[in-house]
């Protein structure tokens, strides 16, 4: 009786499923970020998990932070994570200065697009316009805004669903290809669409 | 007439109100898995849009995955209350705040544009904890 309820209490300090817990993974990519512990048990700081693969214990004034060890995840851990929504892809389209015709290196790009938002559960679209360097910010965003809008009515009158779709203006924020300032650039005009 | 331009009317609030104010969707669901807005309770189906102050619940056999419009990802295992107690996005500029609270249950997290935006702009809130994230994958878990 004794080392059976001795058992149980080694089992909740070995696990830790008594408390709640923190487990950092590496990143899709391969590398990994960091997670801070800003408040713990009530009382403020900042202990920095900064190691993949390590489980930190909550609730205590000082946070115990430990590698996960061979035993990897726990299975319900594991399924959680197979569980993460797809990351977002990206298409990008080109269209003849100041038209709405792509050009014909885009046409595909609009198959693509159409099977990758066929194939993902819940779609949901997000029409980006991105202009080049000519012209100020604040210019840029209105235009890249309304490049963005006419593009999503053009992608609707095809048939993609306008419910699914918004327009974002990015500007002059993200060049594909860095420029100095006011320099024209047609591979920086472009509408990237980008599916979650 | 009358009729018709007041549904015409209703029918256009209704859309236009929760598309405005949309940050992220429902990828996927299984068992008991509800949406707690105010004092609405709704299935979190396939597609559903959220909104800031939204509380996820599932019970034992519950489970849903999202996506936010920054790029954030969840997936939310059973027996779990998590609500987004705050979000805040720039699309533009691509900033912003983004507050979540785990009452109890699991949540995995691959964070977006938001955490990226400034130090500790994602924060994830436990009954007994506060996370600051710096850009990364990770699993929180609060026994009941």
């Amino acid at each position: 009786m004794r080392s059976h309820g001795f058992a149980i209490c080694l089992f909740f300090v070995l696990t830790g499923c008594a408390h709640s817990s923190l487990v950092l993974l590496p990143d899709e990519d391969g590398g990994h970020g960091q997670v801070a512990i800003l408040e713990s048990g009530g009382k403020a700081g900042e202990t920095v998990v900064g190691e993949a693969n390590s489980r930190a214990t909550l609730g205590g004034s000082q946070p115990a932070i430990r590698p996960l060890g061979a035993g990897g995840l726990k299975p319900n851990e594991a399924l959680l994570v197979s569980e993460l929504p797809p990351p977002a892809k990206s298409f990008t389209l080109y269209f003849l200065e100041g038209t709405t015709e792509m050009t014909p290196e885009s046409l595909p790009v609009l198959d693509e697009l159409r099977a990758e938002i066929a194939k993902r559960s819940g779609a949901e679209v997000q029409v980006t316009g991105h202009t080049d360097t000519v012209g100020n910010e604040v210019d840029n965003d209105a235009l890249s805004q309304r490049r963005a809008e006419e593009i999503l009515n053009l992608l609707a009158s095809r048939g993609f669903d306008r419910s699914i779709m918004s327009a974002v203006g990015r500007g002059e924020r993200e060049l594909k290809a860095p420029t100095d300032d006011n320099v024209s650039s047609p591979v920086n005009r472009r509408v990237e669409v980008i599916v979650r | 007439m009358v009729r018709g331009s007041l549904f015409l009317a209703l029918s256009l609030a209704l859309s236009s109100a929760p598309a405005f104010a949309e940050i992220a969707r429902v990828k996927s669901s299984s068992g008991n898995a509800i949406v707690q807005r105010g004092a609405s309770h709704v299935p979190a189906t396939t597609g559903l849009a959220l909104q800031p102050g939204d509380w996820l619940v599932t019970g034992k056999d519950g489970r849903i995955s999202l996506t936010f419009i920054d790029n954030s990802r969840f997936a939310i295992g059973p027996n779990s209350r998590v609500a987004v107690s705050k979000f805040e996005y720039d699309r533009t500029r691509q900033q912003g705040s983004f507050v979540t609270r785990v009452d109890r249950g699991s949540l995995a997290v691959v964070s977006g544009k938001i955490a990226k935006s400034g130090r500790d702009a994602m924060q994830v809130r436990t009954p007994n904890s506060l996370l600051g994230v710096r850009g990364t994958r990770f699993i929180v878990e609060v026994p009941k």
